[in-house]
Parts: structure tokens; C-alpha cells; sequence
């Protein structure tokens, strides 16, 4: 259903497949939990306010929608996959009379991004401004198909968590699990386990991968993107043996929120609770797993326009947003229970990146390297002890 | 974690679900608290808890069960999830060898990062799948034996043994926690001045404060 179709045809086809939902007096008085599938087919449970919610989101995509291609017309198509308007972003400086109207560009694209791409023109708009589109020129057209038939029927550990996990990745979705869908996202990871043999596999990019899928016009762009994310967007390591980049942002995040969330880190820090506990899954699924399927595509839509910090800026909104009833907690299950509570029902994307922008306020992408770069030494450290501290039970054991 | 709290229940105990990928963590869970079995379940990837409440000789005790990832690279970030843990559960997979073979490893695990105290039981999840057995009880009874664990055959499909393993480590900790008590009310009797009127107080010395009570 999915996998064989243009993108443009899947989402005209999900529109009308899922008209606009009128929860009935019946549910409204008993404030009722329905199930309904969301604009990318997964299946939800919410009250009548989330519904409402969702309809209102619907709306807003189309506006969106309606704003893209005004701009395409006065700009002229693909306006925003002219160089200048991408690299601007990345604080190159250009030259002479391209500056301005590129600069004007830049600015429209960022802010347009944060308002969310609409759904039809994802595929094409991240492809090319996350860099997947110039990774995949730099090698011969065949590559991915060369790939996927060079590892066909080679078993590794990678491959056996991999088909270990396929059934268990978005469960009871209408073309993810399908023969069809396991297929497809199998290639995909597999494929990517031996392109980087440092990553192989890890648990969570089933996740990332499969709503790539649900995205991409194409199984080869889906694993470009992956691709692109892994290589390029997030901080390095991040899935590795070890999962150190992981560990690192952990303690970058850490420290954020010591900073812009302060009250919250104290009654944290007083309940022992580790924000680890929470955002790992949040920095390893890129909240895919967390997030209604929307709200996580507008995550990813900046994302990938202004790179990784964004994660850092949605996941302290989700702190932020939270934290009169956070400051209330006397236990570390209840804070569990309240982000978890919190993210499941964030259907409203504009609420939660309005937050993530508006009220964090601006973090740049130097600030959080050098971050970075002071944690590193001391997650290397306390890895490398454990592994010592195992090593040497090890032989306590024989 | 294992709070005295004067209302909906006397004691809160942690308890760790820890295996492999792909032994049925989750459905233990899942079977234990809400007496459900999901074929179609998620990987977990951060972490999962859910609670029940139950008599233990007497007492309230709410059990709070946590899960999470199982693959091999996800261990070195889990040292908060073992945070307060007084029970583990240590699951493998009695159709899959190599789940049986890393049970030491998971051991290494607990003595790293989890309390000296911790009570542990070691589960052969999927009893249902005899027929594909490659672990055999005795096995699993030996490995048991020789690393001082309890032990049980578990099938989170068919409930078989699900509620003895848990109720098995909950009274343990329970009794742990009552001689503990105990002990600390003797010691603190003995070194009190008699005749004073030296209150002596249970739950803080017991170490059911908000800490834990293994917590050093």
C-alpha cells in the first residue's frame, strides 16, 4: 500500500481515508477513550479533546500546505534547494548581491521549517536540505540496490536483532507490518548494519527507520536518510557498540536543563531521578516511539533543516511544559508516569514546538559541541572503568 | 526503593526485569500487573515500569516492576535503572541457548551496578515452548544452585509461574527488610540509655526512607 505508491498519492489517500473525526455526544459526555488511526495510519487512543485536537492539526497541515505553494509561486519551484538558502544556515558567508535576497530566503525557509513542511513535500524538502541528496550522488546510482543484493541471506548479530525486532516495530500498523512493510524496512537496516559495521545494528533504529519509510518516496531515500541522520546530522556514536555519543548528549541534556529548567533539575536531582531514565529513548527513537506520528515529523522537520540541537530543544520543552506537576512528584515512578503521560498526548505539534522555540530560547550549535566536547572525556572514562570493573569480576567468577 | 508510606500501602519495592532481547520481559510484566499477554509488543527501548499491589505475609506491598532494552550495547546506560532496585528478576529464554549462556553476564551486571542486598530470581521464560526447548530445567535448576538464585520455569503466555516468581522475591525482600528492622531496633535499644524513654524509630532506621533501603 504504502511502499509502492508517490508519496503525493499516499497522503491524498490518507486524507481521505481518515475524514475528519466527529466524536459523538455520547463519547463527549462520558469523556470516552477512543481509538482512531492518525494521518499516517497509526492507531491512537485519546479522549474527544485529543480528537479535537488532531482534526485542528489536520487543518493547519493543509494551511501550511497552501503557504508552501504560494511561496513556490512567487519564488519559483524549489526555491529553498538553492545552495545559498541551506548553507546560509550553516553560517557560511556569502558574497555580494546573492547575500540578501539569500539571506531573506534563509530566513523565510527557517521559520517556515519550524511551522512544519507539509507532509507532501517532505520527502522532497529533506532529502535535499538534510544533505541525503548529496550523499547519495557522491556514489554510483546502483549503490543501494548493489548493497541490498551483496548482503542478501548474509547472517551477522546485526541481522538477527534486526529480524528479532521487525514484528515488534510499530506493531499492528496497516502497512509497516505487512510482509511488504517488514521487507522494506529489513532491507533498509540491514543494508545500513554493513555500511557502518561500528553501528551494525541498534535497537531503535528499527523505529527511526521505519517512519522513514512511512515518509520517503522511496525505500533507497529512506535509507539515505537514515543514512544522512547517522553519519551527519546527530552526534557521532550515538549508536554504537558502547552508545558514548549517546551517553554524551545524556549529559549535555543534563546539564541543559540545569540551566533552563533549574527549579525542575533541583527536585530532580533531590529524587535522584537521571533524566537518562526518560530521554534516552527520546535521543535513540528521535522520538519516534514517544511522539504522536506528526509531532515527531515536525520534530524531525527541523531537525534536519538546523540539526541535533533540536532534540535538545524538544526535550526540555517536554520538562518545561510539565513543570508544575513535575515540581509536585515525590517519586521517581510519578515523573516517569508524567512525561510518558505527556508525550503520548502530544497531538498539538505547535504546542509542544512553540516551547521548544519561544521559551528555551536560543541555543547555537557551537554552544552545545563545546558541551560536548567537555563531557566526552569523562563518559570515555567512567566506560572504560566498567568495562575494567566487569573484566575483573570475570575472573573473580573462575 | 523500598518506602514505607503510612496510606494505600506499607511497603514500595522495586524490582528489575533484566535478559536478553527478546526472552519476554514485557509480557512478564505485562502478565503480572495487568494479568495481560501481548503477542504484538513493542521493543522497549528506554524504560517501562508498571505497579501492582499485594498482600506479602500481611502486608501492602506495592511492586513496582521496571523493564527495558535488552541488547548488549544498551547495559552500559543503565546504571540509573538499577537505582533502589531491591528484587531482580533475571530472565532467559528457555528455547534460546545463547540467552541462557549471558545469564552470568546479567549477573556481572547486578553485582556492578545494583545493591549487595538485592534479592534475585532467575526465570526460564517460555515454558509453553517445550518443544523447542534448549535449556533444560536441570540446567537451568544447577546454574541456579551454584550462584545461590531462586529459580523457576516461567510461560508469560500461559501464566504458568508468573505469580510464584514475583511473590517469591517479594516475600524474600520482605523478610530481608523485617530483619533488618529488627536488627536496627536491637541496636538501637542497646546503645540507648534505659529508662529515657528513647523512641525508637522503625522506619527511619530500617532505612525505609525515600533512599531505599539498600541504599549505601
Amino acid at each position: 500500500m504504502f511502499g509502492t505508491q508517490s508519496k503525493r498519492d499516499l497522503t491524498l489517500e490518507l486524507q481521505a481515508q481518515f475524514p475528519i473525526l466527529r466524536p459523538s455526544i455520547h463519547a463527549r459526555r462520558a469523556n470516552l477513550t477512543v481509538k482512531f488511526q492518525d494521518l499516517y495510519g497509526f492507531t491512537v487512543e485519546g479522549n474527544v479533546d485529543d480528537v479535537n485536537v488532531l482534526n485542528e492539526v489536520r487543518e493547519k497541515v493543509r494551511q501550511q500546505g497552501r503557504v508552501w505553494w504560494a511561496l513556490e509561486a512567487s519564488k519559483g519551484a524549489n526555491w529553498y534547494l538553492q545552495p545559498q538558502v541551506s548553507s546560509l544556515s550553516e553560517g557560511i558567508v556569502l558574497k555580494s548581491s546573492l547575500k540578501l535576497a539569500a539571506l531573506a530566503n534563509s530566513i523565510t525557509l527557517k521559520r517556515l521549517i519550524r511551522k512544519g513542511i507539509p507532509p507532501v513535500l517532505r520527502p522532497k524538502v529533506w532529502f535535499s536540505l538534510s544533505g541525503a541528496a548529496k550523499k547519495k550522488s557522491t556514489v554510483p546510482e546502483s549503490y543501494y540496490n548493489d548493497l541490498t543484493k551483496a548482503v542478501d541471506g548474509k547472517v551477522t548479530p546485526a541481522t538477527r536483532q534486526i529480524d528479532h525486532d521487525l514484528p515488534r516495530t510499530f506493531p499492528g500498523h496497516p502497512w509497516l507490518d505487512t510482509p511488504e512493510g517488514h521487507a522494506a524496512l529489513r532491507r533498509v537496516l540491514v543494508g545500513y548494519s554493513f555500511r557502518d559495521s561500528d553501528v551494525g545494528y541498534c535497537q531503535g533504529l528499527n523505529y527511526v527507520a521505519a517512519l522513514l519509510l512511512l515518509v520517503m518516496k522511496t525505500e533507497e531515500d529512506a535509507f539515505w536518510m537514515l543514512a544522512v541522520l547517522l553519519e551527519n546530522v546527530l552526534v557521532n556514536d550515538c549508536y554504537t557498540n558502547n552508545l558514548s555519543g549517546c551517553h554524551v548528549e545524556q549529559r549535555v541534556f543534563k546539564d541543559l536543563l540545569a540551566k533552563k529548567c533549574p527549579r525542575i533539575a533541583a527536585h530532580l536531582e533531590a529524587l535522584e531521578f537521571d533524566v537518562s531514565l526518560v530521554a534516552t529513548e527520546w535521543f535513540l527513537c528521535l522520538f519516534s516511539k514517544s511522539l504522536p506520528s506528526e509531532t515527531t515529523l515536525r520534530v524531525w522537520d527541523v531537525l534536519f533543516y538546523e540539526g541535533a540541537k533540536v532534540l535538545f530543544h524538544a526535550a526540555l520543552a517536554i520538562f518545561m511544559m510539565k513543570e508544575d506537576e513535575l515540581l509536585l512528584t515525590h517519586q521517581v515512578g510519578d515523573i516517569i508516569n508524567i512525561l510518558q503521560r505527556t508525550t503520548h498526548h502530544l497531538f498539538d505539534p505547535d504546542e509542544l514546538l512553540t516551547v521548544a522555540f519561544d521559551k528555551i530560547g536560543f541555543m547555537t550549535t557551537n554552544t552545545i559541541s563545546k558541551q560536548r566536547k567537555k563531557q566526552e572525556p569523562e563518559v570515555m572514562k567512567e566506560l572504560d572503568e566498567r568495562l575494567r570493573r566487569l573484566n575483573s569480576l570475570r575472573t573473580d567468577d573462575k | 526503593m523500598a518506602h514505607r508510606v503510612d496510606h494505600e500501602y506499607d511497603y514500595l519495592f522495586k524490582i528489575v526485569l533484566i535478559g536478553d532481547s527478546g526472552v519476554g520481559k514485557t509480557n512478564i510484566l505485562s502478565r503480572f500487573t495487568r494479568n495481560e499477554f501481548c503477542l504484538e509488543s513493542k521493543s522497549t527501548i528506554g524504560v517501562e515500569f508498571a505497579t501492582r499491589t499485594l498482600q506479602v505475609e500481611g502486608k501492602t506491598v506495592k511492586a513496582q516492576i521496571w523493564d527495558t532494552a535488552g541488547q548488549e550495547r544498551y547495559r552500559a546506560i543503565t546504571s540509573a535503572y538499577y537505582r533502589g532496585a531491591v528484587g531482580a528478576l533475571m530472565v532467559y529464554d528457555i528455547t534460546k541457548r545463547q540467552t541462557f549462556d549471558n545469564v552470568q553476564r546479567w549477573l556481572r551486571e547486578l553485582r556492578d551496578h545494583a545493591d549487595s542486598n538485592i534479592v534475585i530470581m532467575m526465570a526460564g521464560n517460555k515454558s509453553d515452548l517445550n518443544h523447542l526447548r534448549a535449556v533444560t530445567e536441570e540446567d537451568g535448576q544447577a546454574l541456579a544452585e551454584r550462584e545461590g538464585l531462586s529459580f523457576l520455569e516461567t510461560s508469560a503466555l500461559e501464566a504458568t509461574n508468573i505469580e510464584k516468581a514475583f511473590q517469591t522475591i517479594l516475600t524474600e525482600i520482605y523478610h530481608i527488610i523485617s530483619k533488618k528492622a529488627l536488627a536496627a531496633q536491637e541496636a538501637a535499644a542497646s546503645t540507648a540509655i534505659p529508662g529515657q524513654g528513647t523512641t525508637i524509630n522503625v522506619t527511619d532506621t530500617s532505612g525505609n526512607t525515600k533512599r531505599g533501603c539498600c541504599s549505601t
